[in-house]
C-alpha cells in the first residue's frame, strides 16, 4: 500500500484525536447512538473533504464540531420531533444550592446519581440549552468558540448555560431525592 | 483591605469564574472575597463539585472502536478516490 499523502496524515493527527468528543456530541444532540455514529461518519467525510479550508493549527476540534452541527441541522434534525418552542429566556428555574446547603453543602448527592441517570437528564433539556452545556461543561470550550461554532453572541451562550445548569441540577435533585440520596427541603 | 465586591456581584461572577472568563483583575476580586466570605464559597464549591460531576462523568463516554475504524476506512477510500 502506497504512503499516506502529507494531506491524509495532517488530517489524522488533526482530526482523530477529537473523534471521542465529536462521538460524545452527536449522541448528545440525536440522542441515539446509530444516528450518532451516522453523524460523526459524515462529519468526518465533510472535514476530510474541506480538510483545505482548515488552517493548521487552529483550533480543530471547534471547526469539526461546527461542521457536525451544521450537518446535524441541516440533515438530521428534521427526522427528530422537535419540542414545542416555550419563551425558554424566561425560564428561571431555582438555584438547587438553596435546597441543599444545610444538608449537603458539597453536593455529594450529585455523585450517587447512575451515569445514565445524568445523560437522561442532559438529553431532556431543551436542545438550545443542552447544546450549550455540553459544548461548555463537557466539551471544555470556551464561551467564544461555542459563540461561533453556533452562531450566536457571547451573552446569549452564558445565559443559555446558565439556566440549562439549574435545569439540569433542578432535575437531578429531583431525582435525588426520589431516590432516597438526600433528604426533601422543608417548607 | 476593603472588599471591592459584595454577594450579589460574586454570584453573578460565579458562572464566569469557573469557566475562567474572568479578566485577572476581576478573578483577583472575586478569589478576594470566596475567601472572606463562608457562604459564597460554599456555593461556589458546590457548583464546582458539580461541575467535577459532569466532566467525569462525560469522559467514560468514547467512541465505540468499531465507529473508530469505520471511519479510517471511509478516509482511507476516500483518499484513494483523490
Amino acid at each position: 500500500m502506497a504512503e499516506p499523502s502529507a494531506a491524509v496524515r495532517t488530517f489524522d493527527q488533526e482530526a482523530l484525536p477529537h473523534l471521542d468528543a465529536l462521538y460524545r456530541v452527536a449522541l448528545r444532540l440525536t440522542g441515539d447512538s446509530t444516528q450518532a455514529e451516522d453523524l460523526v461518519q459524515d462529519t468526518m467525510l465533510k472535514a476530510y473533504r474541506s480538510w483545505h479550508q482548515y488552517r493548521p493549527g487552529t483550533n480543530a476540534k471547534g471547526w469539526l464540531l461546527t461542521i457536525l452541527r451544521n450537518t446535524f441541522i441541516n440533515d438530521y434534525r428534521r427526522r427528530k420531533l422537535e419540542p414545542v418552542a416555550m419563551d425558554l429566556e424566561a425560564v428561571e428555574p431555582h438555584a438547587i444550592y438553596r435546597a441543599v446547603e444545610v444538608d449537603d453543602p458539597e453536593g455529594t448527592f450529585f455523585s450517587k446519581i447512575v451515569d445514565e441517570k445524568v445523560t437522561e437528564a442532559i438529553d431532556a433539556l431543551p436542545p438550545d440549552f443542552r447544546e450549550v452545556l455540553v459544548l461548555s461543561d463537557i466539551e471544555g470550550m470556551r464561551y467564544a468558540e461555542i459563540a461561533e461554532t453556533i452562531g450566536v453572541p457571547v451573552g446569549t451562550v452564558k445565559s443559555r448555560l446558565f439556566r440549562a445548569r439549574r435545569l439540569l441540577q433542578t432535575a437531578l435533585y429531583a431525582h435525588a431525592v426520589e431516590m432516597g440520596y438526600i433528604k426533601p427541603r422543608e417548607r | 483591605m476593603t472588599e471591592k465586591i459584595n454577594c450579589k456581584e460574586a454570584a453573578d461572577r460565579l458562572q464566569d469564574y469557573l469557566r475562567q472568563e474572568l479578566t485577572p483583575e476581576l478573578e483577583e476580586e472575586m478569589k478576594a472575597h470566596i475567601e472572606r466570605c463562608r457562604p459564597c464559597f460554599e456555593s461556589a464549591q458546590f457548583e464546582r463539585n458539580f461541575l467535577i460531576m459532569l466532566e467525569t462523568r462525560a469522559a467514560r463516554e468514547c467512541c465505540p472502536d468499531k465507529l473508530r475504524q469505520r471511519v479510517l476506512e471511509l478516509l482511507r477510500a476516500e483518499a484513494r478516490r483523490g
